[in-house]
This record gives C-alpha cells, sequence and structure tokens, in this order.
C-alpha cells in the first residue's frame, strides 16, 4: 500500500486544495498511491470527516500534523486529545524533545520532515544543537524539496541511521502524490499507520521528475 | 513579540469603514482585466449581471492598520489576498467595508521566521447585509543576516 504521508488542505494557512480535488486528481491522474496523510501545519484538524470522500474514492485519508520546533518542521502521525493537551501545536518555537518525548508517552510517531532544507530542515540545525534523541525516522523524499535539499536528507539519514519516508508535502492539487512511502501492509487507519511506521518495514518513494 | 497580547487587544476590533460606489463599467474593466469572457460579468444589460467573485479583493481599507499597533520589526511584504462571496455584489449600490485585524501568526520558512497579519474587509450592502469579506495578507520576514 502506498501513502503519500506529507499533505496540506486549505486548513492550512497556505493550502491551497481542498481534500476532495486532491481525490479527483489522484483518480483522474491515475497518480499511483492509495492514500494520503493530511498533516496541517501547526494544528490538528480533529473536526474534518473526510470518510465520505474515502468511500467514495476508494482512498485512505488519514490526518497528521506538521509542527514546527528549533530543528525544523517535524510531522506527527498518531495524534490524539491527550498528545494535544501536552503542548501549543501552534507554538514555532517548540523544543523538539519535548515533541518527541509527548509522542512516545502518547503513542505517536514523530518523524522531522524536508530535513535537507536551509533553516525548516533538521541537518541544518544539527550542528548547533547536536543529534537529537529519540528521532528514528525523517522524510528523505519531499516533493516541494530541491533535489540537493533531498540528497542533503538521504545523506543524514545514512549517516545517522534513520529510516525514511517519503511525502509530497503538496499545497495545491497536482502536487499530490509526488513522493510517498510504500508499506507491506494494508492500512485502514491512523492506529495502523502508526504500527506500521512502528514496524520499521517501509520504502519511501519519488515520482518526481 | 507577544503575539497572544497582540491579539488579545487588536483582534476582532473594526478600525476603518470607507464607502464604495460601484457602476457597471468597474465591474466590466475588472473582470476583463482577470481574463473573464461570461457575460453576466462582462455584459452590463445580462439579466444576471454582477461583480467577479473576486471583485471585492479590490476594495482598500483607509487605514492599513489599527491605531497603536506596535511595528513589528521585518521585512513587510504582500502575504496575498483571499475573499470569499456571500452573495453577488451589483452596480448602482453604495457599498461599506469594515475592516479589522482577524489573524495574527508566526510560521517558518526557508527564509526565516515571519508573522503574518491578516486583515479582513466585510463588505455590506445598504440593507447592512453582508455580501462579501476580503482578506488582505501581510507577511513580515526577518531580515537577511539576522
Amino acid at each position: 500500500m502506498i501513502l503519500d504521508l506529507h499533505t496540506h488542505s486549505i486548513k492550512s494557512d497556505d493550502g491551497r486544495a481542498k481534500v476532495q480535488n486532491y481525490c479527483q486528481w489522484i483518480r483522474a491522474r491515475e497518480i499511483p498511491i492509495d492514500g494520503f496523510v493530511l498533516t496541517e501545519h501547526r494544528q490538528y484538524d480533529a473536526t474534518s470527516d473526510y470518510s465520505s470522500l474515502a468511500s467514495e474514492f476508494g482512498l485512505c485519508i488519514l490526518k497528521g500534523s506538521e509542527v514546527e520546533t528549533e530543528y525544523g518542521h517535524v510531522l506527527v502521525f498518531g495524534v490524539t486529545d491527550a498528545l494535544l493537551a501536552t503542548f501549543d501545536f501552534s507554538d514555532i518555537r517548540l523544543p523538539l524533545q519535548r515533541v518527541v518525548e509527548a509522542c512516545a508517552a502518547h503513542g505517536a510517531i514523530p518523524v522531522p520532515c524536508h530535513p535537507g532544507r536551509k533553516r525548516v530542515g533538521m541537518q541544518a540545525h544539527v550542528g548547533e544543537f547536536g543529534v537529537p534523541e529519540g528521532v528514528r525516522i525523517v522524510e528523505i523524499y519531499n516533493g516541494g524539496s530541491r533535489a540537493r535539499e533531498d540528497e542533503i536528507a538521504q545523506t543524514m539519514a545514512d549517516d545517522l541511521g534513520y529510516l525514511g519516508i517519503g511525502g509530497s508535502d503538496a499545497h495545491i492539487v497536482s502536487h499530490i502524490g509526488r513522493c510517498a512511502t510504500r508499506f507491506p501492509a494494508t492500512i485502514s487507519n491512523t492506529p495502523e499507520l502508526v504500527e506500521a511506521l512502528r514496524a520499521e518495514d517501509f520504502e519511501a518513494l519519488t515520482f518526481k521528475t | 513579540m507577544d503575539i497572544e497580547a497582540l491579539k488579545e487587544e487588536f483582534l476582532n476590533k473594526d478600525f476603518d469603514e470607507q464607502s464604495f460606489d460601484v457602476d457597471a463599467d468597474d465591474i466590466v474593466n475588472f473582470a476583463l482585466a482577470c481574463g473573464e469572457i461570461a457575460p453576466r460579468y462582462t455584459d452590463p444589460s445580462h439579466p444576471d449581471f454582477q461583480a467577479p467573485p473576486t471583485f471585492a479583493s479590490s476594495f482598500h481599507a483607509g487605514r492599513r492598520m489599527p491605531e497603536g499597533f506596535p511595528k513589528i520589526p521585518g521585512l513587510g511584504m504582500d502575504g496575498g489576498k483571499a475573499s470569499s462571496l456571500k452573495h453577488p455584489i451589483r452596480p448602482g449600490v453604495r457599498l461599506v467595508g469594515r475592516t479589522h485585524l482577524h489573524d495574527i501568526y508566526t510560521k517558518t520558512g526557508r527564509s526565516g521566521p515571519m508573522t503574518f497579519l491578516v486583515m479582513r474587509m466585510e463588505i455590506y450592502d445598504p440593507d447592512g447585509v453582508q455580501l462579501a469579506t476580503a482578506d488582505t495578507s501581510v507577511v513580515i520576514r526577518e531580515r537577511p543576516g539576522k
């Protein structure tokens, strides 16, 4: 099963895509993914219900978040009410260690995203802050990153022994599915996604041309 | 900069009110500039003649920011516009636009930390019916080298 693990809808301040339009695009253009995770910036969208769209288009639509730390941006999979209560998702200066520890305490998975990017990527801050504890997975293919930035991410992952995922970081409809992650098992809900990430059996994919 | 304190003091309080007289030429010129070809936007004789949905974003407030709003250090630039149409805007009426600071938020990008200020103009017809909203965002980013 292939999921795009990093997407933004109009719920994000800079997102320009409606979820329905993502679904239509995936089917109309035969994008080779089975679903996607909405990782809205600095928030968790607890209210939107995309189950009818998921049924209509035969796609898995899940929700996570993208928060901001001193190491750059971090995807969070497995957000729960309890996790939401532990830190302010809108804070752009979250300590990564706090996010990592909160995720560990509440069964979520933190994944530093586009780690090769200047300022908002983890690699740019490792020299200053050191290698963070508790990170197991980083995003090595990001649909919005430049080629050199993905290379930096992959090198960092190799050097530090991280596993890699892929996500498009789509903000507009036509960018969905540019990068994704293949899992051996079928995933139909967030706990299954968390379990699959925890099993550390997945492969980052890029379809960027 | 304490964003929460700024929100507490300035958010959702009207700080400007302007009147706008919209005539058919304004609408046609705007529509043509946008590349519209639908007659309801370009032909004043059309029975459903009205302004294109983004027309509301062409209105400007008299003040850019609420009185007393502090200067946020950095480089300011246009952060984009967004409009939402609730009812058609038609010519021949005097509209009123009331503006308030709708949101303040921060984010980090490749260029570093940024603060976004979102001004929202609510546009009303003479009967007090809200026709549209038009958001104007200003983004203030850190000066390079910081």
